[in-house]
């Protein structure tokens, strides 16, 4: 249990505010079926936000299916050969987002709209949003990693 | 950052300002994410004053200029004023906030500055001040708005600085 709320997982905190939640559920799951950047990618940037804030909690959950070279691997996602160059303009952008967002470079945004076209780079920007801020709240909440049981 | 917008909505502008943003370019994401923004504002236990202390915090911190100089009319009407506004500042804990708005400053630096690292101090501060609705609250409040900023952030064109502007809550 974390110590905010009664709840221990995500769902079960948020849950004590049950329009808040319904409304933030229905966001997060359209992230995932939107036709703009594929839920892989953004799976692995989230997995890569979770490894930079080393939030065990969003390291565990698993959002979408990816391989499992590449979930071993994300931490060195510049130099392994499994990742494409449209991962890597996704992992890039992402890691200096979660560092210093002001920092971001227009040659980030345009090498990840040279594969996913403006839609593609406001849905990452619009993701990494809410990704980040439920990776700090995990953390924030101090929810414990083994009783969490995420869905894809 | 930079002051050329990095995506552009050509769309027809509709009045909405979230709709007329970048996020306009993505109507799968866009209705769910305005009705959080709603339910953020109207559906917990926090204050408009409250939440408007939570909002500024982030901004500041964050560097929104768009964010930073926007007022919404209901924290207004709620009773934030100016003069308070002028406290969200790195000294707050000194200033003539009361200890329930030091305590929500205090609750976004954490989540900004090192969400993992709060102190056993602070989370008895909290827990004696909010109740668990309201901490529930706080928290997705602080993360809406941090996500909200940084995306503006990261999407650039973004000015030095604007006036301050007061507006209503998007529909």
């Amino acid at each position: 249990m974390g110590w905010v709320s009664i709840g221990n997982d995500r769902n079960s905190t948020i849950g004590v505010l049950p329009d808040i939640a319904a409304t933030f559920a229905a966001l997060y799951r359209s992230l995932w079926t939107q036709p703009h950047l594929p839920a892989a990618v953004l799976e692995l940037c989230r997995l890569r936000l979770a490894q930079l804030h080393q939030c065990a909690v969003e390291l565990q959950r698993r959002d979408c299916d990816i391989p499992a070279d590449k979930r071993s691997n994300l931490a060195h996602w510049n130099i392994h050969s499994s990742f494409s160059d449209a991962e890597r303009a996704c992992l890039a952008f992402t890691e200096v987002y979660a560092m210093d967002t002001q920092a971001l470079t227009d040659d980030q945004a345009a090498a990840v709209k040279l594969h996913f076209g403006d839609a593609g780079l406001v849905l990452l920007v619009e993701a990494l949003g809410i990704l980040d801020g439920m990776t700090r709240l995990s953390l924030l909440w101090q929810l414990p990693a083994t009783i969490d049981h995420p869905t894809a | 950052m930079t002051g050329r917008p990095r995506a552009t909505n050509s769309n027809k502008a509709t009045g909405n300002m979230i709709r007329d943003s970048a996020l306009g370019l993505l109507p799968e994401t866009l209705g769910y994410y305005m009705a959080l923004n709603r339910n953020i504002w109207e559906s917990g236990p926090l204050s408009p004053a409250e939440i408007e202390i939570a909002r500024l915090r982030n901004a500041r911190k964050v560097n929104c200029v768009f964010c930073k100089s926007v007022r919404y009319d209901i924290a207004r009407a709620d009773g934030l004023s100016e003069d308070k506004v002028a406290m969200i500042q790195d000294d707050f804990r000194d200033s003539a906030l009361s200890e329930r708005e030091k305590l929500i400053l205090a609750f976004t630096d954490q989540f900004l500055n090192d969400p993992g690292g709060l102190n056993e101090a602070l989370k008895a501060e909290l827990l004696a001040v909010f109740s668990a609705n309201e901490l529930v609250h706080l928290s997705m409040v602080v993360a809406h708005f941090s996500g909200f900023s940084r995306c503006a952030v990261a999407l650039g064109g973004m000015p030095d600085s604007l006036p301050i502007m007061e507006i209503s809550l998007p529909q």
